[in-house]
């Protein structure tokens, strides 16, 4: 299972509005950034040479990791996809 | 679109599909909205589907024609520590006669089933229909706003049955608003396809026979376990993190889960198949004393929404609870409209009922299992224990043999203290 491959695995009706924003600036003063490890679709990659953190919602599994996680509340938006969008399990 | 039901129900998972049956079945007018494009889209679990004694009594065909794989007649656990494993399995001759104690199911299938017996029983399915936000008239709940299919629907009373995350109880100020780590765990699967014959083969099934298998020790020190459960087809294999643990320990839900099927003895039961889906999710676990208010004014909340999940250790029940509450809140309803009064004292049955059901029962009964489950050893030592006393009671080199309880006190005392020991028993002692 290489998780750069989940678009192989798992479909997806990617929606062009995200679900979830997320206000990176947030991320920049975290102590424990448990996002990155913890999302089961590796959504989140903070970059230690850009202080940065980026996130891509194309592959989010809409699990409720990150927002259980996040101990900030950095999200300016978390909710489910809009009806008929996002992950799409056929036989799980 | 903006239409007038008698009730709505939020979700069309277990929880969902069972409350709208039930108030279908008395001839209400109900709408079940859905947010996946069909009933069982979004979902995933282990997952077992056990007994379900309000859907049996609905339907008394109930086995016979839901949507079911293996019926599990054989249960194991197995106590991983890096390349040793030791497995207790227990094959009972009544786990293979009717009526069966569980099967596995796939999701998108079994909902979809579900959801559609709603529909024969009169309720409007609404799918690809995300519930965004509750609408108030004069002070009263009144109904909800969609978003995908766009438009409104009104309703004297709404039941949410939104899952884990239940933002329909957050807004309607139910529920905490917001989860401790500590009460939540994350699972995440891989559906491993694999010829039937096979399965059969490798796990010593025949018929429609199927494999229960949970791991402890297999999770490199995150409070956790794994499972695999053997479908007609394939496997569900997978593992689950509390998250309070995955969150600082730096490792990946991906990661563990390959290290797990590469462990020699998994690695061997997976063989020969190809991964066909990869899911995840979350699970509420704080048993008893996560559960939120389940009524307020024109509102109850039933299923993982309202976090009724039993996570023993060695079970994890949910669907059966979910949907035992959902027909119980349908027949809260259904008063609720025979006395037209749609206030948290007219929806009161709904607590009254779930009090006296298994529901409120075993989560009250097991109450004290979610802080053992917290308890590091378990994870680590204890699988590490219960392995090396097999090996060395299974070793035989000439050596002269020490007296059992001598050799396990000696491996107890190295691997988890004794003082840990003896509080740990009378702590899983107490919980149960
Ligand atoms: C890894 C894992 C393993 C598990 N193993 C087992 C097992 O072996 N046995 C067992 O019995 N249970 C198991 N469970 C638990 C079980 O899956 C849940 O308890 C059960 O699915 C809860 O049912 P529900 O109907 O309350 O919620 P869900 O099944 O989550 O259904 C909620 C529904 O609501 C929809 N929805 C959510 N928000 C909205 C919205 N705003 N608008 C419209 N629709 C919405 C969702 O798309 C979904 O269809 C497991 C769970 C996980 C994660
Ligand atoms: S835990 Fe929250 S604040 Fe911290 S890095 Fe992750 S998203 Fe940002
Ligand atoms: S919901 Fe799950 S998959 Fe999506 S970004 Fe959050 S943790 Fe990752």
């Amino acid at each position: 299972m290489n998780i750069d491959e989940i678009f192989d695995h798992t479909s997806f009706t990617i929606d062009r509005e995200p679900h979830i924003v997320l206000d990176n600036q947030v991320c920049v003063g975290c102590d424990n950034r448990g996002c990155t490890n913890s999302c089961p679709a590796h959504c989140y990659t903070w970059s230690e040479a850009d202080q940065k953190m980026t996130f891509v919602y194309d592959g989010c599994l809409e699990c409720g990791t990150c927002y259980v996680v996040c101990h900030r509340n950095a999200f300016t938006l978390w909710r489910y996809p809009r009806g008929g969008y996002g992950v799409a399990y056929r036989m799980t | 679109m903006s239409k007038t039901f008698q009730a709505i129900v939020v979700g069309a998972g277990p929880a969902g599909s069972s409350a709208a049956l039930t108030v279908a079945r008395a001839g209400l007018d109900v709408a079940l909205v859905e947010r996946g494009s069909f009933p069982g889209e979004k979902n995933m679990f282990g997952g077992v589907l056990h007994r379900l004694p309000s859907l049996e009594e609905i339907f008394p065909d109930f086995w016979d024609r839901a949507p079911l794989e293996r019926h599990i007649m054989k249960k194991g656990v197995t106590f991983m520590t890096g390349d040793s494993s030791f497995n207790t399995i227990i094959e009972a001759g009544n786990f293979d006669k009717p009526p069966y104690n569980g099967y596995t199911i796939f999701r998108p299938r079994f909902d979809n089933w579900l959801a559609q017996e709603a529909v024969k029983a009169g309720a409007t399915l609404i799918t690809s229909a995300t519930v965004d936000e509750l609408v108030y008239k004069n002070g009263k709940l009144a109904g909800v706003t969609l978003v995908g299919r766009q438009g409104e629907l009104l309703a004297p009373v709404v039941i949410a049955a939104d899952g884990v995350l239940s933002f329909i109880a957050k807004k309607a100020g139910l529920r905490q608003p917001t989860f401790d780590p500590g009460q939540m765990a994350v699972g995440v699967k891989a559906l491993i396809d694999m010829p039937r014959e096979m399965i059969d083969d490798r796990f010593g099934l025949v018929r429609e026979q199927g494999f229960a298998n949970e791991f402890v020790g297999c999770t490199a020190g995150v409070r956790g376990g794994g499972f695999l459960y053997t479908n007609y087809d394939s496997l569900s294999i997978g593992l689950v993190f509390h998250l309070a643990s995955l969150r600082t320990s730096g490792k990946t839900p991906y990661d563990l889960l390959n290290e797990f099927m590469e462990q020699p003895q998994v690695a061997k039961m997976v063989r020969g198949g190809r991964l066909q889906e990869y899911s995840a999710h979350v699970i509420p676990e704080g048993g008893y004393n996560m559960i939120p208010e389940l009524t307020g004014d024109g509102i109850l909340v039933t299923g993982d929404a309202a976090a009724l999940c039993n996570a023993t250790g060695v079970n994890l029940e949910g669907i059966n609870l979910a949907s035992h509450s959902g027909v119980l809140a349908g027949k809260a309803v259904i008063e609720a409209h025979k006395a037209n009064d749609f206030s948290k004292r007219g929806l009161e049955t709904f607590r009254k009922l779930m009090n006296d059901s298994f529901v409120i029962k075993d989560l009250k009964t097991c109450r004290k299992a979610p802080h053992m489950l917290h308890n590091d050893r378990i994870y680590n030592e204890y699988p590490e224990l219960v392995c090396s006393l097999m090996e060395s009671i299974y070793r035989i080199e000439g050596m002269p043999k020490e007296n059992m309880t001598k050799l396990f006190l000696k491996v107890a005392k190295k691997k988890v203290g004794l003082a840990n020991l003896a509080a740990d028993a009378f702590s899983a002692w107490r919980s149960l």
